[in-house]
């Protein structure tokens, strides 16, 4: 098909603040080189280059750089909060920003949370958890999703690890977990949909349901039998404690079958016969190829990929239009995702200017993402390179979320989430990140954002190195913010109240760093507290 | 009866009493136990006109085959036969073993222990103010196992999507999908909101969003463990100015066309506008109950513990009719049932016991009345070392207001092959949230007559009333 996106660029019709909108949906940051770059190569252009750009540094090559790989009497090895140190430094400091990016939407809809992973090595599980993400972001989805079932850290949240086949004699039955949520949640959903999203209705116009339990039931057989592979892990005698130390390797290996612990009985699900006695493998790939098969995977992901990236509420067409790419890449490949990111950000839908008089566009960015777009976006000095940031997911004294940290595998918020009593529920529409906005976060957020953005996080610095020189003119101070943090979306009469009330700083050329800064930080505070850099359209 | 409570020396004694009940272990003999405790300070201050509704969510989907275990012989012998390496013995059960404090008959002569990490709620059961309630779950009608397996859906439909944790937490709450707005909770606040001073202090969750405080009228206000959270950069200058910080304001607060901009604005005009009206009245109660009754951090106790000192504002706030949301997450225990259920449920044990007493410290222990609830119950059957989503559970109500002592509801057989199960042992529930619902709101003041509304079910279920408050 083809649409408006697919047309080669013309590079004079992007403007810096066109640019801004596109890079702050592909990536975090929008620096006044991401900024020519994308000028220069136009958005198709720029996002290929983001494709085969080079890898950053591993999340494990990252924590073993920090010597978060030491076996001590400390015992770091159980210390679940390099962890976090770990997905910061990540997403705030390698240099493959689209990738982890999209990685970091992947990582709400295959969500592994660090909450509740404990034992040996919780950060390194961690690292190889995010880094199949980081593989895959621009690979394919099947691929993915294989990785993704027999990950370590996915066998810890959803129970295949260990998952034991039926016994009959103590009436045993094997997990259903897994099974469960790899359709509720990892590819078809509870409802059929038709290729747009919307949802396909029976006669009676009630939604019709994808499976049953039965289907949960049969197709958890198929899960049975995995646990961590232990084989290359070696087991160290230490003195300070009187079982063995194991080291790393088990939380990047695949999860291992153990034939003897794994069903042979018949599987049946969604259509499927899987005969009984079929080898492990072979039955895995057919209950993979099966769901990666059903219709419902490309409206279901790439609606919810929509929403991370651009809308809230897209339109079924601009679904569709992705959904199709999904099913197939112009080459006959079904679930190329770099292709699908392509399709989301170029689709006509999200390049076309926001429409004033549209009250429901676009979304409501994630705290996350606001301190990720900041930090991207303004410099920072990371001090010892330590990235000592913690989990922030309270409410009162965090930003309400925190990377890898979702209380629970239905992610930080529903795609369908609808809060109530608003213009919103009334419109009938959905804004997920709603979910965590409350009383309570929207204070506790402005009050974070007063302390970092001025004096960092632990030792983390903002330099606003790009700012320092314009201090002393508010208007250009707020004009940067305004295009490098919201693509120019603050109103003119926002502009001129945040400008005003920063000229009430005095701040001259010759003033001194301090109050260069006070005033500069005071300016970003106005910027990423106001609801027209909150909401992205 | 001599009202104990209201002479400070008496509460001191109680309060040390309390303390010394925390500090015992499971096996300690109870004697002096929270419910006597309860008994002696019963008669609540005349024209304390309040009360109040705490719903404790147990996000996940809590075992209720490990919290209240069959303990008689011959149905401990079938759980250990059905349940195998997730058992409980016993002879562990034996200290949390409950004795209604009339002669009640069971299903198969059924007796039950709490999980020997109940040792609190045991007490209260003893005491006559904690009733569990049998196998309640979600249902739009009563169903068989037959009409269950039936396809016959137009006559006996079924709640969408059973097993699933979102959307069964969602039915738990709203009685509808994913997507609901409405909450019963916040249906039956909407009957409280002019009874309140502050209308937006009916409804209150100080976990996180839960539709469950979400009413057709009533909003839900948010709270965090340590009161209402100020904006403090419009309250201090800081590294600004002032006229910064009225810019910050006008910002923040500004109408805007955009209505998720609104929303956000909304938001922070109620959290601005509460939290100067919600800590100061908060600053003046002192609240002695201590909530740190086992080592170890427990949200669900600091979530609890702002609803006692919301409780002990009601006056300076000028609350009369609250419904309250708090959870603990974390009961989806596929595997590790063992450990992992026993440290849920100490925080349990101690969260909803310290609130028990601090409701007794301060007078309002027959006002306000806690229930549990939760996703779904799970398999009796067990997967390994965990056990898998369910339907019908055992959930509890606690408060000075409580027929307790005894059981509600129908006992299920233990069993994974009878008719009061639909497989695995998933229990198919014999009482329905609507009916769990309507006996709470009713207590609370909910007129008979606008019942369907708050529940609009309740009229496909025989007996509104379950008789526990």
């Amino acid at each position: 098909m083809k649409t408006q996106a697919n047309r080669p660029t013309t590079l004079a019709a992007i403007t810096d603040a066109e640019a801004a909108r596109f890079l702050l949906r592909a990536k975090f940051g929008a620096t006044d080189a991401d900024i020519a770059a994308v000028k220069a190569q136009g958005y198709a252009g720029w996002l290929d280059a983001q494709v085969k750009s080079a890898r950053g540094q591993s999340g494990a090559a990252w924590l073993d750089s920090q010597g978060h790989n030491a076996i001590t009497k400390e015992a770091e090895y159980f210390n679940p909060t390099a962890g976090d140190f770990m997905i910061w430094n990540q997403l705030l400091a390698q240099p493959d920003e689209m990738r982890q990016r999209c990685a970091f939407s992947l990582s709400q809809f295959f969500v592994v949370s660090l909450n509740p992973i404990d034992g040996y090595w919780p950060p390194y599980i961690m690292a190889a958890w995010w880094n199949i993400l980081l593989d895959e972001a621009f690979g394919n989805f099947r691929t993915l999703l294989e990785r993704v079932t027999l990950n370590a850290g996915m066998g810890m949240y959803l129970n295949t690890k260990g998952n034991l086949k039926e016994d009959p004699k103590t009436g045993r039955a094997p997990d259903e977990n897994y099974a469960r949520e790899i359709m509720q949640l990892f590819t078809i959903g509870l409802y059929q949909l038709n290729p747009d999203g919307t949802e396909k209705k029976d006669t009676a116009g009630k939604p019709i349901e994808t499976y049953v339990q039965a289907d949960v039931t049969s197709l958890a057989n198929v899960f049975t039998g995995y646990d961590h592979d232990m084989s290359r892990v070696k087991f160290l005698r230490v003195a300070w404690q009187n079982f063995p130390v194991v080291t790393a390797e088990f939380t990047s290996d695949p999860m291992r079958l153990e034939a003897k612990n794994h069903s042979s009985r018949e599987v049946n699900f969604l259509g499927l016969t899987i005969p009984k006695g079929t080898p492990a493998p072979d039955q895995l790939k057919l209950a993979l190829d099966h769901l990666f098969a059903h219709p419902n995977v490309g409206p279901f992901f790439c609606r919810q990929m929509i929403q991370r990236m651009v809308t809230s509420n897209p339109s079924p067409a601009y679904v569709k239009r992705v959904a199709d790419v999904f099913a197939d890449n112009g080459q006959g490949v079904r679930g190329d995702l770099k292709s699908v990111w392509r399709a989301i950000l170029l689709d006509p839908e999200a390049l076309a200017p926001a429409d004033p008089g549209d009250s429901m566009s676009g979304k409501l960015r994630e705290p996350v993402q606001r301190i990720l777009s900041w930090a991207r976006t303004v410099g920072v000095d990371p001090g010892d390179g330590k990235y000592k940031i913690y989990n922030l997911s309270r409410e009162d004294t965090g930003i309400g979320q925190s990377p890898l940290r979702s209380a629970s595998v239905f992610n930080f918020f529903r795609p369908g989430y609808v809060p109530p009593h608003t213009a919103i529920a009334k419109a009938g529409k959905q804004a997920p990140e709603f979910q965590i906005t409350n009383e309570t976060s929207v204070a506790g957020y402005i009050n974070f954002l007063q302390t970092a953005l001025r004096f960092g996080n632990w030792q983390f610095k903002p330099t606003y190195l790009a700012l320092k020189p314009i201090a002393h003119d508010p208007a250009a101070v707020v004009d940067w913010f305004n295009l490098h943090l919201t693509a120019n979306q603050l109103s003119p009469a926002t502009v001129t109240l945040i400008a005003t009330a920063l000229a009430s700083k005095g701040i001259t050329p010759a003033g001194d760093d301090k109050d260069k800064l006070d005033m500069i930080a005071s300016a970003c505070l106005l910027v990423m507290s106001a609801p027209e850099y909150l909401v992205q359209k | 009866m001599t009202n104990i409570i209201t002479t400070p020396v008496s509460r001191r004694a109680m309060l040390k009493r309390a303390s010394e009940i925390a500090g015992m272990g499971a096996a300690a003999p109870l004697a002096l136990n929270l419910a006597s405790m309860g008994d002696a300070a019963a008669a609540t201050a005349p024209g304390n006109d309040y009360k109040a509704l705490v719903c404790v969510f147990l996000y996940g989907g809590n075992d209720h085959p490990n919290t209240l275990i069959p303990f008689d012989k011959m149905n401990h012998a079938r759980y250990l036969g059905i349940r195998g390496g997730v058992s409980f013995q016993r002879k562990d059960l034996i200290p949390t073993a409950l004795t209604p404090i009339q002669p009640q008959t069971l299903t198969d002569d059924l007796q039950y222990a709490f999980a020997p990490y109940l040792p609190r709620l045991k007490v209260l059961f003893d005491g006559g103010k904690l009733a569990p309630l049998l196998n309640v779950g979600s249902l739009i009608t009563p169903v068989t196992r037959a009409q269950f397996d039936g396809s016959n859906r137009a006559l006996y439909p079924l709640p969408p999507k059973l097993f699933s944790h979102n959307d069964q937490q969602t039915y738990w709450q709203a009685l509808g999908s994913e997507g609901s707005t409405v909450g019963w909770g916040g249906r039956i606040g909407d009957y409280a909101l002019s009874s309140n001073d502050q209308a937006l202090l009916t409804c209150i969750s100080a976990s996180g969003n839960a539709v469950f405080v979400s009413g057709d009228k009533a909003l839900q206000y948010q709270i965090s463990p340590s009161g209402a959270i100020p904006v403090k950069g419009i309250k201090e200058a800081g590294y600004g100015s002032p006229q910064i910080m009225e810019a910050l304001h006008q910002l923040i607060t500004a109408q805007s066309k955009h209505a998720f901009e609104n929303e956000l604005t909304t938001i922070m005009r109620r959290s601005i506008e509460m939290e100067g009206i919600v800590n100061g009245a908060l600053s003046k109660v002192s609240l002695n109950t201590n909530f740190d009754l086992v080592p170890g951090e427990n949200s669900l106790a600091d979530q609890l513990k702002i609803v006692a000192r919301l409780i002990g504002a009601r006056k300076e706030l000028g609350s009369r009719r609250q419904i309250f949301f708090v959870s603990l997450d974390g009961f989806d225990h596929h595997s590790n049932l063992s450990q992992k259920h026993n440290e849920l449920m100490s925080k349990v044990d101690e969260a909803v016991a310290a609130f028990y007493v601090a409701t007794v410290e301060m007078g309002v222990q027959r006002d306000v009345t806690t229930f549990t609830a939760s996703d779904f119950g799970r398999t009796l059957v067990n997967n390994g070392d965990g056990s898998d989503h369910g339907w019908g559970s055992h959930h509890f109500i606690i408060g000075g207001a409580v027929k307790g002592g005894r059981y509600y509801g129908t006992a299920p057989h233990v069993s994974a092959t009878t008719d009061d199960q639909v497989g695995q042992g998933r229990l198919l529930p014999s009482t329905s949230i609507d009916q769990y619902a309507a006996t709470l709101a009713h207590w609370f003041g909910v007129p008979d007559s606008e019942m369907a509304t708050v529940l609009p079910n309740i009229g496909n279920f025989q007996g509104r009333n379950l008789g526990f408050l």
